[in-house]
């Protein structure tokens, strides 16, 4: 672990040059002017972390990202894996509030859709969207692309995507339990409700 | 004093400068390019994503930087990110509580959609696409050369916020006097002027991203005032990146 990464001691601004286009590739944090000689600039606040190159690419230069820096809250990108909050069920898709990106939360909720061509990867013509969601449920997605003007596009498509925790619509409005992967139930009526429910490991 | 009135002419302006051959002296006792101590600071740890403080003499500036957040719904999509800039003043920035005051003649919404073109850029928007940053700007007294320090402030903040920039952003006027150029000028100095250049320098790219030259000058003046403010712009980026490091 000690020999794989670098971790510079002084803090980077941007604007700072930390590298040369010739012996570092610009990661996260970086960027390259073409402008003169082509140097790399920071374009973050953090420390420089210098990655050595996977040994099966080509490139043999390393790859150099600012770290450490506490920066803003997450935003959602594609192909994270998000956690959302069901809000609305509609016919041909659910309005869902994304909370968490990845591991870590968001400072202010982003939007986001789940279509019913989406919801799962068999039979997707047949779905039935108020059997796969209820508004008030968890659920883990994955982010399919930026979408509209309004929304992210998200996906349950598969096995670990889905229902992660739903309350029960009869009285007593405990979390319920999942028994299959379409089906959930309440531990104290007894009662059970159709969800499209990921498969926790 | 009796005065007919069948015509109106205003009154003349009284000047405290009416001899421009002379040499100007200002009131604080600084060289003509010793600019004002600055004294900044960065981080709140509020709902703010970043945000900073800045104290130029007696000019005082809070910027805080909201985002990367989603757009309001009714705006277009957008492949790169937007961003908002909202500068205002409070009721106790000026002497005179009043917006309309003589030889006064930015407003807050001159300020707001200077301060967006100055920062359109320096900021890498393709980095957050879809999403808006705001940036609100709030000066708590106004005593000269205020959108410098806006300027300078909202890029400290945005660097304490996190988002990716491609240079800190620094920014000085300097104001004509007769024929001195005086850097920072103060209230009083700029209501003075003939001339005021502000300029919005990124000091390790050595790149200009906004110039604002108003009033009377001569090009060989213009040469000499964009000299003394990219120094001393390069001077305050130094200032600058050293309260980012120690803040971390």
């Amino acid at each position: 672990m000690a020999g794989d990464e670098e971790r510079d001691d002084t803090i980077t601004t941007p604007g700072e040059v930390v590298g040369h286009f010739s012996s570092l590739i610009p990661g996260r944090g970086t960027y390259l002017c073409h402008k003169n000689h082509r140097d790399i600039y920071a374009s973050l606040t953090g420390h420089c972390k210098i990655t050595p190159p996977s040994p099966t690419s080509t490139d043999k230069r390393s790859t150099i990202e600012i770290v450490g820096h506490k920066s803003h809250g997450a935003i959602p990108e594609t192909g994270s894996i998000v956690i959302a909050r069901v809000t609305k069920v509609m016919s041909k898709m659910a309005s869902a509030d994304i909370m968490c990106v990845g591991a870590k939360s968001v400072k202010e909720k982003f939007s986001g859709t789940i279509r019913q061509q989406d919801v799962r990867a068999t039979e997707i013509d047949k779905v039935d969207m108020y059997a796969s969601f209820h508004p008030g449920d968890i659920v883990r997605a994955l982010v399919l692309s930026l979408g509209d003007s309004r929304a992210y596009f998200l996906s349950t498509a598969k096995n670990e995507l889905g229902v992660v925790s739903a309350q029960s619509t009869s009285g007593s409005g405990d979390t319920m339990v999942p028994i299959s992967w379409t089906e959930m139930q309440c531990p104290t009526t007894g009662q059970v409700e159709q969800r499209k429910v990921a498969k926790v490991v | 004093m009796s005065s007919s009135l069948s015509t109106y002419a205003p009154k003349k302006l009284q000047r405290r400068f009416e001899n421009k051959e002379k040499e100007w002296i200002r009131s604080d006792n600084r060289g003509f390019l010793q600019c004002r101590p600055a004294f900044l600071k960065t981080g709140s740890g509020n709902a703010a994503s970043g945000s900073a403080f800045a104290e130029f003499g007696s000019t005082k500036v809070i910027v805080s930087i909201f985002g990367p957040r989603e757009s309001k719904k009714a705006m277009m999509y957008s492949d790169i990110g937007r961003l908002n800039c909202s500068v205002s003043l409070t009721t106790f920035a000026t002497p005179v509580r009043s917006k309309a005051m003589m030889g006064f003649e930015q407003n807050e919404k001159d300020l707001s959609s200077m301060l967006y073109k100055a920062l359109e850029g320096v900021i890498k928007l393709d980095t957050f696409p879809k999403t808006t940053v705001d940036v609100f700007a709030l000066v708590l007294q106004s005593g000269g050369s205020d959108l410098s320090v806006i300027i300078s402030c909202a890029s400290l903040a945005l660097a304490d916020a996190g988002i990716q920039m491609y240079d800190l952003l620094t920014s000085v006027s300097v104001a004509r006097v007769g024929n001195n150029l005086i850097i920072d000028p103060t209230n009083e100095e700029e209501n003075e002027q003939d001339g005021n250049l502000t300029i919005a320098y990124m000091p390790s790219r050595n790149e200009v991203s906004q110039v604002t030259l108003t009033g009377e000058w001569s090009t060989g003046k213009i040469n000499q005032a964009m000299e003394i403010s990219v120094a001393a712009c390069f001077k305050l980026g130094d200032v600058l990146r050293n309260i980012l490091r120690e803040s971390e």
